[in-house]
């Protein structure tokens, strides 16, 4: 678990870069840091592992305050993905991903095993990328190699800073895929950097929309959605708004108005309509969900 | 003993000096390596985590680079003394901004998306130095350490100036005697040990590093290896001196003379006398060096160091196009004895006043000086050695020629020895210049023995000997002597000779022989 409570941190020039920041994210759970660029997302991710300091305000992790834990223990319990993978370019993939449990001083058998296990989950396949140095990698495959390095020691928490934000979008959609189909990450607190909007609806348990520095709204994708809290949050989703809401609605949300169509409570829409289920009838059921939503909030 | 002999004699005569010499070089390029390594890094290192500090302290080494080598061990002197200190200290000096500049931009240029990577993972700033930035450094750093080992093999020739040793004693004794081979022996493995050190790092991979201290550390022990044959007194000789049969090997053969000796600048060699980090130099008899610094000549009883009289040496032709040079130059001889050159030398080396000035001073006292005439007619080039004498006679003859012809003088003084100056004037660079007849007779005729022999060392015989020797070989034409003998002695400072009774050069070597 991890919470931020009144979190405040100014650049050099005094500007402020974030104010008071608030949220929490439950274990399990993975929330998403939305926003454009300069809104003060990646600030408030540095600032969980500790790479910055902020000004005022309180941070915890696991319910420790990040300031009284041992600043390399912290660290090498949270996993830590970087847009520019950030990979050791004189280590082997082997021995970046390997490079968090020997801090760990684990053993060497130990290391070997988890490191090739890993890579099998990530399919780079050991034989081919064992030995291989990142810089003879395709870039999604450096990216899977960051994404090892990061879940290597099995850290409760994974921070994650625009992770699939420097691929071209066919890579980033398959890497995106096989990182939501991966089970070792099914139980990880995560907390991922995304200015993606479609990014953020597919892997979000919950969305925290920054502007200018402060939270706008912290909520489901359907929360953000249909119950925006001010003009920015209806606006910001406003051009991708008919295939954000069926991203976001799940069969349970669209029940009522469905009659016969049977389906697992937690798909969405956009998901069973590509499994095949009845487009129109869903499209209808959206369709009233939506005005009940909009006749509900103005009323 | 002919010239003719080949190269392949030389070092097969010389294997032993050269191996030494080598052994010293080497060990004084690493042991300033090694500190150079020692202290760099570290402060590569410090800089470039405080980028405040890299500007102050990479623009103060870069000073250090610019200032000349020879000059840079003429500071260290005053400090260090003579000797490997101060040219340890100067060759340091140089190997360490390649060192510190490229520690600083190995490590700064580490991309920064890998040190955010390291450090959010968890390392510690120590684990991100080892194993994060020196690694990705190194192909860098290592380049630094290369150049270094590049420039140091250059510089530490110069150490033979300041007496370190190393292969400049054969280079600077080679260019001061006109020895081909002696210049070949120092030269050419100073240039082989550049190219070896200068592949063999750059085999050098980062995982192997660990090797590169233990490999200097080996390299520098090769300068304590040299022996120091102990000797109660120890001689500065010049480079030049160690190599004559008129010098140190004269001083063995003929007086039978032990004595510890390092090679040594003459442009330091009095001074180091007078603050006793030597005994015993090879000074010339009428630098002026020797009246300030209190010197006592010590008597060549046997008579090994034969005459030097100072003459013009003009070649033939230009003697034929301008009949009337002979005559103006000629003026001077006779005019100039040893007491009055040391007088000369004197205010040019120690009093500090311009050559010009006194050549000017002396001319005007011997009613020789006239106002220069048109200078029209041509174009006479004097050289001169790096010498006092050089200085002061080039000066006095272009004053005579330009006022009692009609002919311009050019000169070009501190020519670096008699073979630069000599091979200038064969090679028509220059027209003329100050030569000494016991230097023509050895280093540029280099007579064989029963030559020697047969001339005693009769100053006019000597003198009859060289002038038809040039005319016959060179087209060189002697002119009169100036009237001084300015040749080699050995001296020591006076009040150490007194009390120890030393007045002859038998006299030292019998102190040398009972204590």
């Amino acid at each position: 678990m991890i919470k931020l409570e009144n979190v405040s941190k100014s650049f050099l020039n005094g500007k402020p870069a974030i104010a008071a920041v608030s949220f929490q994210v439950n274990a399990g759970e993975t929330l998403i840091l939305l926003g454009t660029s300069g809104s003060g997302k990646t600030t408030t991710l540095r600032m969980i592992n500790r790479l910055l300091l902020p000004d005022s305000g309180h941070i915890y992790v696991n319910g420790d305050s990040v300031e009284t834990q041992r600043l390399e223990s912290l660290r090498r319990n949270i996993g830590y993905v970087l847009q520019y993978h950030g990979l050791f370019p004189h280590y082997t993939v082997g021995e970046n991903i390997g490079v968090v449990p020997g801090l760990l001083n684990w053993d060497k058998a130990r290391i070997a095993s988890r490191v090739a296990s890993l890579m099998e989950k990530l399919h780079l396949p050991v034989s081919e990328y064992l030995h291989a140095y990142p810089q003879q990698l395709s870039g999604g495959q450096q990216q899977r190699v960051g994404l090892a390095r990061a879940l290597a020691a099995d850290p409760p928490v994974l921070l994650m800073d625009e992770p699939f934000g420097a691929l071209d979008p066919v890579t980033r959609a398959s890497v995106r895929k096989e990182f939501r189909a991966l089970d070792e990450i099914q139980q990880k607190t995560i907390i991922m950097v995304t200015h993606d909007v479609q990014e953020a609806f597919e892997l979000g348990t919950r969305i925290c929309l920054m502007d200018k520095g402060k939270v706008q709204q912290t909520g489901t994708p359907a929360e953000l959605l249909f119950s925006p809290a001010n003009d920015f949050v209806r606006s910001f989703f406003d051009e991708h708004r008919f295939v954000l809401e069926l991203k976001a609605l799940t069969i349970a949300n669209i029940r009522p108005w469905l009659t016969q169509v049977n389906g697992e409570d937690n798909f969405t829409v956009w998901d069973a309509i590509a499994a095949g289920m009845p487009r129109n009838t869903l499209l209808d059921a959206v369709d009233q969900y939506r005005q009940s939503k909009y006749m509900h909030g103005t009323s | 003993m002919e010239p003719a002999n080949s190269f392949i004699d030389f070092l097969r005569q010389e294997s032993g000096k050269i191996l030494e010499q080598t052994l010293q070089h080497i060990g004084l390029t690493f042991i300033s390596l090694l500190i150079a390594v020692v202290i760099g890094v570290p402060l590569g290192i410090a800089i470039s985590r405080k980028p405040k500090m890299a500007g102050a302290v990479l623009g103060f080494a870069g000073i250090l680079q610019t200032i000349p080598s020879i000059a840079l061990l003429g500071f260290m002197i005053p400090l260090l003394g003579i000797g490997p200190a101060p040219a340890i200290v100067a060759l340091f000096l140089y190997a360490l901004l390649p060192i510190v500049r490229n520690t600083y931009t190995g490590i700064t240029q580490v991309d920064p998306a890998v040190i955010e990577a390291a450090t959010g993972i968890g390392m510690s700033p120590r684990q991100l130095l080892l194993r994060v930035q020196l690694p990705l450094a190194m192909p860098v750093l290592l380049a630094g350490i290369r150049t270094a080992t590049v420039i140091n093999v250059g510089v530490a020739t110069l150490a033979a100036y300041i007496a370190a040793g190393g292969l400049g004693e054969f280079i600077f004794g080679g260019i001061a005697l006109n020895n081909t081979n002696m210049i070949l022996a120092g030269a050419i493995p100073a240039a082989l040990l550049a190219i070896l050190f200068d592949f063999g790092l750059s085999r050098i991979r980062f995982r192997k590093v660990l090797l590169l201290p233990l490999l200097l550390l080996v390299l520098s022990s090769f300068y304590l290896l040299p022996d120091f044959y102990g000797s109660k007194l120890l001689a500065g000789f010049t480079p030049e001196f160690m190599g004559r049969n008129d010098g140190d090997i004269g001083l063995k053969k003929i007086y039978g003379l032990k004595i510890r000796t390092v090679v040594i600048s003459d442009m330091i060699m009095y001074k180091a006398a007078y603050d006793k980090k030597v005994d015993v130099i090879s000074g010339s008899s009428t630098d002026g060096r020797v009246r300030a610094y209190d010197l006592q000549v010590l008597q060549d009883d046997k008579h090994i160091f034969p005459p030097y009289y100072a003459a013009p040496i003009v070649r033939q032709d230009v003697l034929d196009k301008y009949p009337e040079l002979a005559p103006a130059l000629n003026k001077l001889s006779g005019t100039i004895n040893d007491s009055i050159m040391t007088a000369l030398n004197y205010r040019v080396d120690i009093l500090k006043q311009s050559p010009a000035v006194v050549a000017k001073e002396f001319l005007d006292a011997h009613h020789l000086l006239q106002s220069p005439k048109s200078g029209t007619k041509g174009t006479i080039r004097i050289g001169a050695k790096i010498f006092g004498d050089g200085y002061i006679l080039a000066n006095m003859y272009k004053l005579l020629v330009e006022g009692y012809t009609d002919l311009h003088v050019e000169t070009k003084t501190g020519l670096g020895g008699t073979k630069i100056c000599f091979e200038a004037l064969t090679n028509a660079q220059i027209d003329l210049y100050p030569e000494y007849t016991g230097t023509g007779l050895l280093v540029i005729l280099q007579a064989p023995p029963s030559t020697l022999d047969s001339l005693g060392g009769q100053a006019d015989k000597v003198y009859t000997y060289v002038a038809d020797a040039f005319q016959q070989r060179y087209h060189i034409k002697w002119l009169a002597p100036v009237g001084f003998n300015n040749t080699y002695a050995l001296m020591m400072r006076r009040q150490q000779a007194s009390a120890l009774q030393i007045k002859t050069i038998s006299d030292l070597t019998k102190y040398l022989q009972w204590n």
